[in-house]
């Protein structure tokens, strides 16, 4: 962005003034502690995720031996604070760490408002092996882990388990075809709907993923910024929709509009549902026991797909450029403790999110939880069976692409246009929203 | 319920007649009054249930387990109120203090509205001078503004001067809206002008007028003004998400939206934020219903 580079030019131009005149001033240079230093960190949790992450901070800011102490701020929705971030960071910036949702992982890079992880990492040497490396793909951009992956999910499919028996079905289906096939026995056994399958941009990036497609050029965004969409080309998105609407038209996947899926699924009414995995808490506490919740993979659109892996969702924190390395380093040690295997254990534990940490599944809280609920496992199967090259696509207008990935779905279940018609709709408004983004910015 | 008559009656039998006839017709039309009463009840009874149904709804739903909530059979009540919702609202986001700082905010904000309005009201409508309607225009004009597009600039403004996380960045931007001058403004166009000019003759000065004649005498446009400009300010949103940082200065707004997480939503924790936020713009209302119907259907009818 051309205002932040002025603005970075400027600063930088008198940060090495200032720098200079220090260096004459006391003539040392020493490694940077980050000891008693303040700072501040935006995040988007709210509800118990928001509570959990206030215990967090409060734990670190107890513990720490490097008197580091840690205001966290809520704001908002993650719509709310990436808001926020864009406005203040005309002006002076007032976090030093801030929690962003996978979707607006480009406009962070572009924003050149980041120091990227990648840059602490190495000065310190950090192990990042310790790091899922499927989760971690997501954030990595010509090598380099950006930002720290930190609350992730990745989404299943939930199954009723009691309709399943009542079915005489033994395992949940793995493709979307077969969700056409197990109809009738499902229907017969008193499901209203086979599937109650959100409206939802995500699931359309995950089947597109789970496919080996791509959903925009350039290595899906991550050789270089996209240009266009390549879900065209590919065929991929008209296999999506076409698999999508031949489950409405059977009546297998009634519309159940942009906020429905998970109300049709714990009343009992539909017999699958897909979701997040950080959902399956919520979905067991409304459930309360009427039926019995099973879990399985990501069911593929194609046979093609069966191989292929999801990618994940969730949030990331990335450390704003404050051109202070002592408030630098003392974000840096917070990341590390949030990172860590026993913080993570406990985070999965209150939140459902998925432990980012390899080693905090040897930890004991950890696996108790996935003894109390099996349904756990599967969140973790499928993750270690995707590989890192489905780790998703990086596109500047993400947020928008997704609104207009459900608008045209919406259209298409509602009559409106064929499968074929609404994916390229969807390929030219967001190619339109592409090239804005990019003669702008670029 | 007779009435006394004038004169004596028994005398003359036809009158007699004429008098239970009257009786009759003075009854029937009695019962049909009441008939008409009990009859408007029961229509104002069912629609005051229609409307009320949402907050009924959500106070009910507020007091559910998890697993109450999506049924397949309508439940209206829960089977044991679970008061424990509200208990974990409450550790979720400190909504005793946004509360209060809303009421901080929404009230400075009313007054401030009241007194600016008022006054310059008043220069409008009573006062003279050359550019006084093109001045009047500009001040509409700035309606035709949306807010989302000012946010920004406004943003860097007061962060400039280091006003954020504070009472006043919250409160100073509000403090005058075009809507209430022009309400007090078409208010004070009814308002006799002749009343004006005798007050002035007899050497009374301006802001005397204003405040010993003039807002007197328009309590009710005031009324329906504040209970305008307090709903607006307490419903404010993006402004005080911007401004704020700690939880010391933030509004029940922010609070409502602390309940919502992304991934795992806990419906009963949202429905008992949403309602225990509800309360006060509720009660509000209830107390300047009045006052704001009056002010809006005065001025329609003159006198």
């Amino acid at each position: 962005m051309k205002k932040f580079k002025l603005f970075k030019t400027v600063t930088a131009a008198a940060l090495t003034l200032t720098g200079l005149l220090g260096l004459t001033a006391t003539n040392e240079v020493h490694a940077q502690t980050g000891e008693n230093q303040e700072i501040v960190f935006w995040h988007g949790m709210g509800g118990n995720a928001g509570t959990a992450l206030e215990a967090l901070v409060e734990q670190f800011n107890e513990e720490n031996e490097l008197g580091i102490t840690v205001t966290s701020e809520y704001q908002g929705s993650y719509d709310d604070t990436i808001t926020k971030l864009r406005n203040s960071s005309l002006g002076n910036l007032e976090a030093d760490l801030v929690q962003i949702y996978d979707i607006g992982t480009r406009y962070m890079i572009d924003s050149g408002l980041v120091t990227p992880m990648q840059t602490f990492i190495d000065a310190e040497g950090y192990d990042l092996s310790q790091i899922e490396p499927n989760i971690a793909a997501y954030y990595t951009v010509n090598d380099e882990l950006i930002s720290m992956p930190f609350n992730s999910s990745t989404p299943i499919l939930y199954y009723n388990v009691d309709l399943f028996k009542a079915a005489g079905i033994e395992n949940a289906p793995t493709t979307l075809a077969e969700i056409i096939e197990i109809q009738p026995a499902l229907e017969e056994a008193g499901a209203t709907m086979p599937i109650s399958l959100q409206v939802y941009g995500w699931f359309v990036e995950q089947f597109i993923a789970k496919e080996g497609d791509h959903f925009v050029n350039n290595g899906n965004g991550r050789e270089d910024y996209t240009t266009e969409v390549a879900f065209i080309e590919s065929g991929v998105m008209e296999e999506v929709l076409t698999a999508w609407y031949d489950l409405f038209e059977a009546n297998a996947a009634p519309n159940v509009g942009r906020q429905g899926g998970q109300p049709e699924f714990v009343s009992g009414q539909s017999a699958m549902t897909m979701g997040s995995t950080a959902s399956l808490a919520g979905i067991l506490a409304e459930v309360d026991g009427k039926f019995e919740v099973g879990t399985a993979f990501l069911p593929a659109v194609t046979e093609d797909g069966l191989e292929g892996g999801v990618s994940i969702g969730g949030a990331s924190v990335w450390a704003l450029d404050s051109q202070d390395p002592e408030k630098a380093q003392a974000t840096w040690e917070f990341v590390k403790f949030l990172v860590s295997p026993s913080v993570q254990a406990e985070w999965a534990v209150a939140t459902g999110y998925f432990p980012i940490s390899t080693a905090a599944h040897e930890e004991a809280v950890f696996q108790e939880n996935v003894t109390n609920f099996p349904q756990f496992q599967t969140a973790i199967d499928q993750l270690h069976a995707s590989s890192p090259e489905s780790q998703g696509a990086l596109v500047s207008v993400f947020p928008e692409a997704r609104q207009i990935v459900e608008t045209e779905i919406e259209n298409m279940l509602n009559g409106n246009l064929t499968p074929a018609e609404a994916a390229q709709a969807m390929a030219d408004q967001i190619n339109t929203a592409i090239e804005q983004y990019n003669l702008v910015n670029y | 319920m007779t009435q006394e008559l004038p004169f004596e009656l028994e005398k003359v039998p036809i009158l007699d007649e004429l008098l239970e006839e009257q009786e009759r017709l003075f009854k029937q039309a009695q019962l049909r009054k009441r008939i008409m009463k009990i009859g408007l009840l029961v229509v104002n009874s069912i629609l005051a249930v229609v409307t009320l149904f949402p907050l009924i709804y959500a106070i009910t739903m507020s007091l559910k387990t998890p697993g109450e909530i999506y049924t397949t059979d309508f439940q209206l009540l829960p089977a044991v109120p679970q008061f424990s919702n509200y208990v974990n609202a409450f550790q979720t986001a400190p909504l005793g203090r946004f509360i209060l700082n809303s009421f901080i905010v929404a009230i400075a904000i009313t007054i401030g509205q009241l007194l600016s309005g008022a006054l310059a009201a008043f220069s409008f409508e009573f006062l003279n001078s050359r550019f006084k309607e093109v001045i009047f225009a500009l001040v509409l004009a700035t309606m035709m503004v949306p807010g989302e597009a000012t946010i920004v600039s406004n943003y860097l403004q007061v962060a400039g001067w280091g006003w954020l996380d504070s009472y006043h960045v919250l409160i100073i931007p509000y403090l005058t809206s075009a809507s209430t001058i022009f309400l007090l403004r078409q208010f004070y166009k009814s308002f006799p002008f002749t009343l004006y000019e005798a007050a002035r003759i007899d050497g009374c000065s301006n802001i005397r007028f204003v405040l010993t004649i003039l807002l007197p005498l328009s309590k009710p446009a005031l009324g329906a003004t504040a209970v305008n400009a307090f709903i607006n300010a307490w419903n404010m949103y993006m402004w005080p998400l911007m401004v704020s940082g700690s939880d010391n200065y933030r509004t029940v707004q922010i609070g409502v939206s602390m309940m919502q997480s992304v991934d795992s939503q806990s419906i009963v924790l949202m429905f008992a934020g949403v309602v225990f936020c509800l309360l006060p713009s509720l009660i509000i209302f209830l107390v300047g219903q009045k006052a704001l119907v009056k002010g809006l259907f005065s001025g329609s009818v003159k006198g």
